[in-house]
C-alpha cells in the first residue's frame, strides 16, 4: 500500500476497463459506446506499460503505440460509419438497428 | 507514504471517476469532456511509468484529434437522433453490474497469483540515459525490432483514411446539393448557394442590373402565410401556379 508495485497500475488498469465494459453494455447511444470501446483500450494500453516497466523492456511501449495508432484508425472509420448510419437510418440508438438490409 | 503514491492515487481517482462519468453521463458532450479527463489522468500515470513519449502521444492523439473527431461527429448527427438518457432496461444494468463484479474478481485473482516468466530487459534507468531519453529508447526498439510492423501501421492508417472519406461522402450529389440548401454560405448574401439548381435559387448573388430584384420570402413569413388560405395568393392568370404552394 505504501510501495508502488505494478499490482497497483493492473488494478486502475482493470477497473478501468470494466467501467469502460458496463458503458457498452448498458448505453444504447452509438457514440458512447464508441467513447467507451476507447476508454478499454486505454485501459490495456496502461497494463501493457505497466507490464513493460516491470519487467524493465522497451517492447511494452512500442506496442502501446501501434494500439494508438490503430485506435486513430478505428476512430476515423468508426466515426465515418456513425456518420452514414445516422444518414441512412436517421438514428444513432443501436437498438433501433435490427436490420441488415440497405 | 510517499508523495509518489499519493500523486498515483490521485490520478486514479480522478480517473476512474471521470470514467464513470463517462458511463452516466446525460449529455453525450459531457461524456466527451469526461472521456478527455480520463485520458489525461491516464497520461499522467504513463509519466509515472516512465513512458514520457507515450504521454504526450496520448494527449496529442487522444484529446486532439479522436476527441475533436468525437464532438465534430456529435455536431453532425441529427439531434432527434440521439437516443434520450436511459441507462439501457434494468435487466441491462443488472447483467452489466454482474458481470463486471465477476470479471474484477478474475483479474483480480490473476493479478494476485501470477509469477513473472521470462528474463528481465535491460531497458534500466542508465540505458535510457545513455541512449538519450525516452524517446530515443522507443524509436530504437521501434525502428530496429519492429520495422515491417511500422510500415504496416501506416498503411492501415493510409486505409484508414480512404475508407473514412468513402463513409462519409454522400452517395450521390444530388444528395449533397439537397443537404446544402439549408446551410447557410458564407460566400454569399442570404445563404444562397451557386450549386443549387436554377429553379431553387432564391436570387441572383450578382444583382443584375435592371432585373426586379425579388426579396425572397422569409421562412417564419412563409410559414405566417400558409396558415392562411393559400388560394388567396393564387394569381388569377396562372391556375394553381402559386409560389406560396406548400412544398
Amino acid at each position: 500500500m505504501t510501495e508502488l508495485g505494478v499490482n497497483h497500475f493492473l488494478f486502475l488498469s482493470a477497473v478501468l476497463f470494466i467501467i469502460g465494459m458496463m458503458g457498452v453494455l448498458t448505453r444504447r447511444n452509438i457514440l458512447i459506446i464508441f467513447m467507451c470501446i476507447e476508454l478499454m483500450m486505454n485501459a490495456v494500453n496502461l497494463s501493457l506499460i505497466a507490464f513493460a516497466w516491470e519487467s524493465n523492456t522497451m517492447y511494452g511501449q512500442a506496442f502501446v503505440l501501434f494500439t494508438i495508432a490503430i485506435a486513430a484508425a478505428e476512430a476515423a472509420v468508426g466515426l465515418g460509419i456513425i456518420m452514414a448510419l445516422s444518414r441512412q437510418v436517421y438514428t444513432v440508438d443501436v437498438d433501433e438497428m435490427r436490420t441488415l438490409r440497405d | 507514504m510517499s508523495w509518489e503514491v499519493v500523486i498515483f492515487y490521485l490520478l486514479a481517482l480522478v480517473s476512474i471517476l471521470s470514467a464513470g462519468g463517462i458511463v452516466v453521463a446525460s449529455n453525450p458532450v459531457h461524456a466527451g469532456v469526461f472521456l478527455i479527463l480520463s485520458l489525461f489522468n491516464t497520461a499522467g500515470i504513463f509519466v509515472m511509468l516512465g513512458a514520457e513519449f507515450l504521454a504526450a502521444v496520448q494527449v496529442i492523439v487522444y484529446a486532439g484529434a479522436v476527441l475533436v473527431l468525437v464532438l465534430f461527429v456529435l455536431m453532425l448527427v441529427d439531434p432527434d437522433d440521439l437516443p434520450e438518457f436511459h441507462a439501457g432496461r434494468p435487466v441491462q444494468r443488472v447483467v452489466a453490474i454482474l458481470l463486471g463484479v465477476i470479471l474484477l474478481l478474475e483479474v483480480g485473482i490473476a493479478i494476485l497469483n501470477r509469477t513473472i516468466v521470462g528474463a528481465r530487459g535491460n531497458a534500466d534507468a542508465m540505458t535510457i540515459e545513455f541512449l538519450g531519453g525516452n524517446v530515443q529508447a522507443v524509436g530504437n526498439v521501434l525502428y530496429s525490432n519492429y520495422l515491417l510492423a511500422f510500415e504496416v501501421v501506416s498503411l492501415v492508417l493510409l486505409v484508414g483514411v480512404i475508407g473514412a472519406i468513402v463513409l462519409a461522402l454522400p452517395e450521390r450529389l444530388g444528395e449533397r446539393v439537397r443537404h446544402r440548401r439549408d446551410t447557410i454560405s458564407l460566400a454569399h448574401a442570404r445563404g444562397v448557394d451557386m450549386a443549387l439548381p436554377e429553379g431553387v435559387r432564391g436570387e441572383s448573388p450578382i444583382p443584375v442590373p435592371g432585373a426586379r430584384r425579388e426579396e425572397p420570402v422569409a421562412e417564419a413569413t412563409r410559414e405566417l402565410i400558409m396558415t392562411r388560405d393559400p388560394d388567396s395568393y393564387t394569381d388569377a392568370g396562372e391556375p394553381g401556379g402559386s409560389r406560396f404552394r406548400p412544398r
